[in-house]
């Protein structure tokens, strides 16, 4: 649970739009493709990839790197072989219908076919059933049938209702272009008023209109009359155009396009949501997965400084960043990508010391920070001064014995420093680096650097950062005794 | 001639009495540079590595830490009056000794000393001040191995 709550503060807005973004990308590849054979052999390369995954989390180092080969070929093949495929979803449509737009897949009741069939089952006088269903469900009033699912032709129609056929006695039921269950068996009506020519068949007919919004054509055997019911009108259709009016107007308002549209809205739902879960779980393998650990120096910046102040002292230079975060992700993070930033808005002058927080870090994104060492930093700032101060020869070494460091002069024999006043204040001399005795045995001259310390000095521009001491030796007074 | 000394008498009176009182002014101008002369004036400071009858031996700028004392030599002349001065030893800003030395008039030498050890190696100097806190001067000197 405590993991679940940690990884859930670690999703940053950043992730959360990168994951909707790249799932509407997908989504809008799939509305653009699907139906094509571009969409198929992009679920190959898919599933490919997805071996690939899962060959490299199992350690399959060449399985894993012969998929990712295929993967990158099969991408190239298929940007050649559907060139033209993808040319034309490009080129068909405009940049609206591209990001945006769905394209319906129009699937007509081929109408003029079913009237053909109609007509010529009447003029053979074979009887027959057809069931154009509406907005309302028929599956509780239909009993048995056949699921057939085949496209609507004329011929099929006259096979399906030719007397030896063992399901011709049943009603067809056709939505859209398909003729959907064969044989299947409706519920009689049970008026009075229709005509006692009627038999069966139009009892059946009668009887799921009145019960449900289906049209219901009949072919009557007897006569090689077209009987439309629906509702609780039950009439005969005199001619084709009748009929065919008759059936647009059924198909055309209601069942088929909303029946369809409500499908289609169905299946674009759940490839959103596929498109969300299977990017999501990309995201995851990219950021989260295979967690890596590093350390990186970084250097401190400090940022917000008052200008009249200046930084005299630091406790460190860098600190010690440890990261981590996906395999992937940290084997590409430089460390020029990850800041420390000290804000100094509120430091004052003197000794300030500043608790290292994630705010003070920057990091790239899918990163987390996972310790800093120090996880304090002392900073002294300073109102920047100037001195003029003496110089003296910081000697060191060992004199011959016989002999005697009698004096020196040096040149200039002040200089200039610049620093914070603070330390400026504590300091009287200005000490030369280290100049060794050991190779002395006369009066002569060197020049010497001085000391900066503490490192924050600085020499003034004016003056120089070395000076020449002339120095003076004698030989020991012999009387007194040697040492 | 003698008739003329009724008139040169009085003239060579007044050139003398003019002499004379010339002579005197001279001396009411005199009377400050004296003071501004009676001021204490440090006239040697040195370090060394002996003392020897109140005289410094030795005098160097580097000594090593094998020497049990280092000296610092002062001769003020003249001293006005019985008056003190300080020898401030420093090793580089750290104020290790402050010795109060009392002067004499009319001229007076006088010497401070540090005992040192191995660890009071690096740059000292002492600072001679009078008794405000002026420094009169600054002696430096390194203690080596």
């Amino acid at each position: 649970m405590e993991n679940l709550v940690l990884f859930l503060s670690s999703i940053r807005w950043q992730d959360a739009v990168d994951i909707i973004l790249n799932s509407y990308i997908l989504f809008r590849l799939y509305v653009l493709f699907r139906g094509t054979h571009v969409f198929r052999v992009l679920i190959g390369i898919a599933l490919l990839w997805f071996s690939q995954r899962v060959a490299v989390a199992l350690g399959l180092i060449l399985t894993s790197w012969a998929i990712q080969g295929i993967t990158a070929a099969a991408a190239f093949i298929i940007i050649v072989v559907f060139r033209n495929e993808i040319r034309s979803v490009l080129q068909a449509k405009n940049l609206k219908t591209i990001l945006w737009g769905v394209p319906h897949q129009t699937v007509k009741t081929p109408i003029e076919t079913i009237v053909d069939a109609a007509f010529e089952l009447a003029g053979k006088k074979i009887g027959a059933i057809m069931v154009f269903p509406g907005m309302d469900d028929l599956d509780e009033l239909i009993q048995g049938g056949i699921s057939w699912d085949g496209l609507v032709s004329r011929e099929m129609i006259n096979s399906i209702f030719w007397h030896d056929n063992p399901v011709h006695d049943g009603a067809a039921i056709i939505e859209g272009n398909r003729i959907k269950k064969v044989g299947a068996v409706l519920p009689l009506s049970r008026r009075d008023d229709l005509p006692s020519s009627y038999g069966t068949r139009h009892r059946a007919a009668a009887g799921l209109a009145e019960m449900t919004d289906a049209l219901v054509l009949v072919v009557s055997e007897e006569r090689g009359s077209v009987v439309l019911a629906k509702g609780a009108e039950v009439r005969t259709v005199q001619n084709r155009d009748s009929l065919v009016r008759t059936l647009e107007e059924h198909i055309g308002s209601t069942k088929e396009q909303w029946g369809y549209k409500k499908k289609e809205k169905r299946e674009l739902v759940i490839a959103a949501l596929a498109a969300l879960v299977l990017i999501s779980a990309v995201w995851f393998s990219f950021t989260r997965g295979q967690e890596r650990l590093v350390t990186f120096d970084i250097p401190v910046e400090y940022v917000n400084r008052n200008p009249a102040t200046e930084i005299v002292d630091s406790s460190v230079n860098a600190l010690q960043v440890g990261l981590s975060g996906s395999g992937t992700l940290i084997k590409s993070i430089r460390p020029d990508q990850v800041k420390v930033r000290l804000d100094l808005s509120k430091a004052a002058v003197g000794r300030n010391s500043f608790v290292i927080t994630s705010g003070d870090i920057d990091l790239p994104p899918g990163v987390v920070l996972r310790k800093v060492k120090p996880s304090t930093v002392d900073v002294t700032l300073d109102i920047p001064g100037e001195k003029v101060l003496p110089v003296q020869v910081d000697w060191v070494g060992k004199l011959r014995k016989d002999l005697i460091l009698t004096g020196a002069k040096i040149f200039p024999a002040k200089v200039k420093v610049k620093g914070g006043k603070t330390i400026l204040d504590t300091l009287s001399t200005m000490y030369t680096e280290k100049v060794r005795l050991d190779q002395i045995e006369k009066s002569g001259s060197l020049k010497v650097n001085l000391a900066l310390e503490p490192a924050t000095l600085k020499i003034a521009a004016d003056s120089s950062d070395s000076v020449t001491v002339d120095y003076f030796v004698k030989e020991r007074a012999s009387s007194l005794p040697a040492r | 001639m003698r008739r003329f000394w009724p008139l040169i008498l009085p003239v060579i009176l007044f050139v003398m009495a003019a002499g004379m009182g010339g002579a005197e002014a001279q001396e009411k101008n005199d009377v400050p540079a004296n003071v501004i002369e009676q001021k204490l004036t440090l006239v040697e400071a040195t370090v060394c590595e002996k003392m020897k009858r109140s005289t410094p031996f030795n005098k160097a700028i580097v000594f090593s830490s094998g020497l049990e004392k280092v000296y610092c030599y002062t001769s003020f002349d003249p001293v006005p009056r019985e008056m003190v001065i300080y020898h401030e030893w420093y090793r580089r800003d750290k104020l290790k000794a402050k010795v109060r030395l009392t002067l004499k008039p009319p001229r007076w030498s006088t010497f401070s000393s540090m005992r040192i050890r191995k660890s009071d190696q690096g740059p000292w100097r002492v600072n001679i001040t009078d008794p405000e806190g002026k420094i009169l001067r600054i002696v430096r000197f390194s203690i080596t191995e």
